[in-house]
């Protein structure tokens, strides 16, 4: 529903074609198992290939449900060698759209899809909350789900299978730190307060005996697990998404966040008030830095909040109207009229004590002398242009966001979960990004290993 | 605890503690909270609040949720620094002819001066040796205060007093009680990075403030010999690009509506920046060793793309 509506899908199919693009599906699996590149070079070849052999069936069965794309093809992206990104238009009901005018397209493709499965007599529960998979005694065949609803609990009985497509488990603290102990609770997850990838599925099927798989993808560093805050001075800032307040969800969601045109107009301190690195890095090296240790005994992992700093000049530059609905006073921004005073009036919940004013003017002065000087010799910003020096000054919320999961269960290539010793969990399937085993950012893994799950587990004998 | 049927022991005890330190002026809030172990109800006896001359007190029995025993008291910190005792005293009452005994609790706090802090802003940079120059320069106290005709000095790297400014009577615009001035100065005669700093030390003032200082920098050029004028022009349409900004080491400027930005500076090597958002521009090497004009093509540039992260 938020998804920006790329689509990473070749093989060869007719939009590629008629771009002129060639492709196959070996070539597919030739670009997503290369070695030397770091979103590929961890994930399972057996799920690749599938991925590859999919591809072009997949593309078709979207098309043939509705879903309709822009001709024009981006890329080529990541590991692949051929332009495969096709983007989805937005669904055509703006009411129905839950971040309207932001480029997030992928409703074009869920509500086609919604769309289509209601025509065929699907049934959705929605406010139904799965609690448990149901499985028999003594590794048996899983027999159903148990779910809460407004009006109580309910067992749902699978006749052929359960597929968990749960989303992934970026929002759920304690789970994602299994793979990076430093994503502690200061890092906000993209898409809330919409959607809490709360890795529900995950541990539904780790509670009676799944595996997760090539867990190193999720650490990678290559793609969009951990992203800079593009929309400060909010909450929730994920690099392309904005709740308006047009938006349904705006009353959750509280501003729109100040959207950063030039990283040149602030600095970002680290809950200390001090810089951490060079602002208009946007590499993963930025997010380490952005983590390291801040010194406090106290929280040693997680780096604490990050904050950008700036002028009135900055405000000026880049149009900004500084006052909600664009920002939220509520711990997440603050202006005063001088340095010294902004950082002791920072008050947040992961600020666990204030910036001494003290710090955060040494800090601006020197910066300011980097910008005089025309040189950077603490963190190499290339040629720091603006010093932030005219009142009223400003603090918002910078704090590196986290977005996708790149790891979750282990499934065989018919999408049949598995378990820790290695066999097959009979009745239970996985796809999406709770799924492990292969890295790409996006829908398109979704959709292809959703009919792979979906078919195997529409074939099991009831 | 109970003495007996005719007496009961009170008790009290304070729940939010006063701060250890207080700025002079600045408003306390103490909870108290006053029992009485047989459950008698306290809440329209009045307590007495000690405390040094010239502290204001206010308050008495609030509700806090459905607690009805907790006193509020707010006290607002004398103008005297130092230790300072505040006492709270309930008792002796007698309630439906029972006696309660006096009980008494107290808090110590320090009493600091206000802060004071300062903004230092459009100071010109590079600045020719020997040139005149002004700045601005505003004072916050954390009280609000007023403090026009309040005095700053402005002190070089040797702590000389280099300038002398007096705050005006308005505060800065967009700020809530920035009070500002110009202060006029001039560049050292010799190049370099000089950083200065601005004093201030209020003196007017009915509550104590503590002094306040910070720095600021300034780059100091020999005099400029030519003039080096950019024309930024896109690559494929040859249109002239506008507000973006240049750099040539120290040296700032901007694009003007043709696409134009003039500087004049002294012969050099020069490292030539130009940022537009749209835009990439590579860094160009520049030899300036008379007025030069040269062109700069840019290379449109996608937007920066969110899913771009996921690029190797």
């Amino acid at each position: 529903m938020l998804s920006g509506g790329r689509v990473h899908l070749g093989g060869g199919h007719a939009l590629q074609q008629k771009a002129g693009i060639k492709d196959t599906a070996d070539q597919i699996f030739k670009d997503w198992v290369r070695y030397d590149a770091a979103v590929a070079k961890y994930s399972d070849r057996d799920l690749v290939r599938v991925f590859a052999d999919e591809n072009v069936a997949s593309f078709d069965f979207l098309v043939e449900n509705g879903v309709e794309f822009r001709d024009r093809p981006i890329g080529p992206e990541a590991a692949s060698t051929v332009p495969r990104t096709f983007v989805t238009l937005e669904w055509h009901v703006p009411s129905e759209v839950y971040a309207p005018g932001g480029g997030r397209n992928g409703s074009g493709l869920v509500r086609r899809l919604e769309e289509s499965a209601r025509k065929k007599g699907v049934q959705i529960l929605l406010r139904h909350e799965m609690t448990s998979i149901i499985r028999e005694p003594d590794a048996g065949k899983v027999l159903g789900i148990a779910v809460t609803r407004p009006d109580g609990s309910l067992n749902i009985e699978a006749k052929r299978g359960v597929v968990i497509a749960t989303g992934g488990h970026t929002g759920n603290v304690n789970f994602r730190r299994t793979f990076d102990p430093r994503l502690t609770e200061e890092y906000q997850q993209a898409c809330m307060p919409y959607v809490y990838q709360g890795a529900k599925g995950e541990l539904a099927a780790m509670d009676i005996g799944a595996a997760l798989w090539a867990t190193a993808n999720q650490t990678n560093e290559s793609g969009s697990a951990i992203t800079k805050t593009r929309h400060i001075g909010c909450r929730w800032g994920y690099s392309s998404l904005v709740f308006r307040p047009e938006s349904k969800m705006f009353p959750l969601a509280k501003a729109t966040g100040l959207t950063v045109r030039d990283w040149q107009d602030m600095i970002f301190v680290n809950q200390n008030g001090q810089r951490f690195w060079n602002e208009v890095d946007g590499s993963y090296r930025f997010f380490a830095a952005a983590m390291a240790y801040s010194g406090d005994p106290s929280k040693l992992n997680g780096g604490g909040p990050i904050w950008a700093i700036f002028d009135a000049d900055a405000v000026a530059r880049e149009k900004w109207d500084p006052q909600p609905p664009h920002v939220d006073a509520d711990g997440y921004f603050y202006s005063a009229d001088t340095i010294a005073e902004l950082g002791p009036k920072i008050r947040n919940p992961y600020q666990k004590k204030p910036i001494s004013g003290e710090v955060l003017q040494e800090t601006v002065n020197r910066y300011n002398a980097f910008v005089t000087a025309g040189a950077d010799t603490d963190f190499k910003k290339p040629t720091p242009m603006f010093k932030i020096e005219k009142p009223p000054f400003y603090a918002a919320w910078a704090t590196p966001i986290l977005h996708d999961t790149l790891t979750g269960l282990r499934t065989n290539t018919h999408g049949e979960v598995i378990d820790i010793r290695g066999a097959a969990i009979p009745g239970l399937y996985c796809a999406g990004e709770c799924q492990g085993g292969f890295a790409q950012h996006g829908l398109a893994r979704c959709v292809v290993f959703g009919r792979v799950a979906g078919r195997n587990a529409a074939k099991r004998v009831a | 605890m109970t003495s007996d049927d005719q007496s009961h022991a009170t008790t009290i005890e304070v729940i939010d503690s006063a701060p250890l330190e207080v700025p002079a002026g600045a408003t306390v809030t103490l909870k108290v909270r006053v029992s009485c172990p047989r459950g008698c109800d306290l809440t329209s006896i009045p307590i007495q609040i000690g405390a040094a001359a010239g502290a204001l007190v206010r308050g008495g029995f609030a509700t806090e949720g459905d607690r009805d025993d907790i006193a509020e008291v707010k006290l607002e910190a004398p103008d005297r620094l130092g230790e300072h005792r505040w006492s709270v005293t309930f008792g002796p009452y007698d309630v439906a002819g029972i006696r309660h005994d006096a009980v008494t609790v107290s808090a110590r706090t320090r009493i600091i001066p206000n802060t004071t802090s300062l903004a230092v802003w459009s100071i010109p940079s590079p600045v020719v040796t020997g040139a005149g120059f002004a700045i601005e320069v505003g004072a916050k106290s954390s009280t609000g205060a007023v403090l026009a005709a309040e005095r700053l000095e402005v002190h070089d790297e040797a702590g000389e007093v280099i300038a002398r400014g007096e705050l005006g009577g308005t505060p800065y615009r967009g700020t809530t009680a920035l009070y500002w001035t110009n202060v006029e100065l001039v560049a050292p005669a010799r190049e370099g990075l000089y950083s200065w700093s601005v004093a201030f030390e209020p003196k007017g003032l009915a509550l104590a403030h503590e002094r306040a200082s910070t720095t600021f920098s300034v780059l100091v050029v020999r005099p400029p010999e030519h003039r080096l004028i950019i024309k930024l022009i896109e690559k494929d349409t040859l249109a002239p690009i506008a507000d973006a900004q240049v750099r040539l080491g120290a040296y700032p400027a901007a694009t003007d509506s043709l696409g134009i930005a003039e500087i004049d500076m002294p012969k050099g090597v020069y490292d030539l920046n130009i940022s537009k958002a749209g835009y990439e521009v590579p860094t160009t090497r520049v030899r300036l060793d008379n007025n030069m004009l040269i062109e700069i093509k840019a290379l449109p540039a996608p937007g920066e793309d969110p899913d771009a992260a996921w690029l190797m």
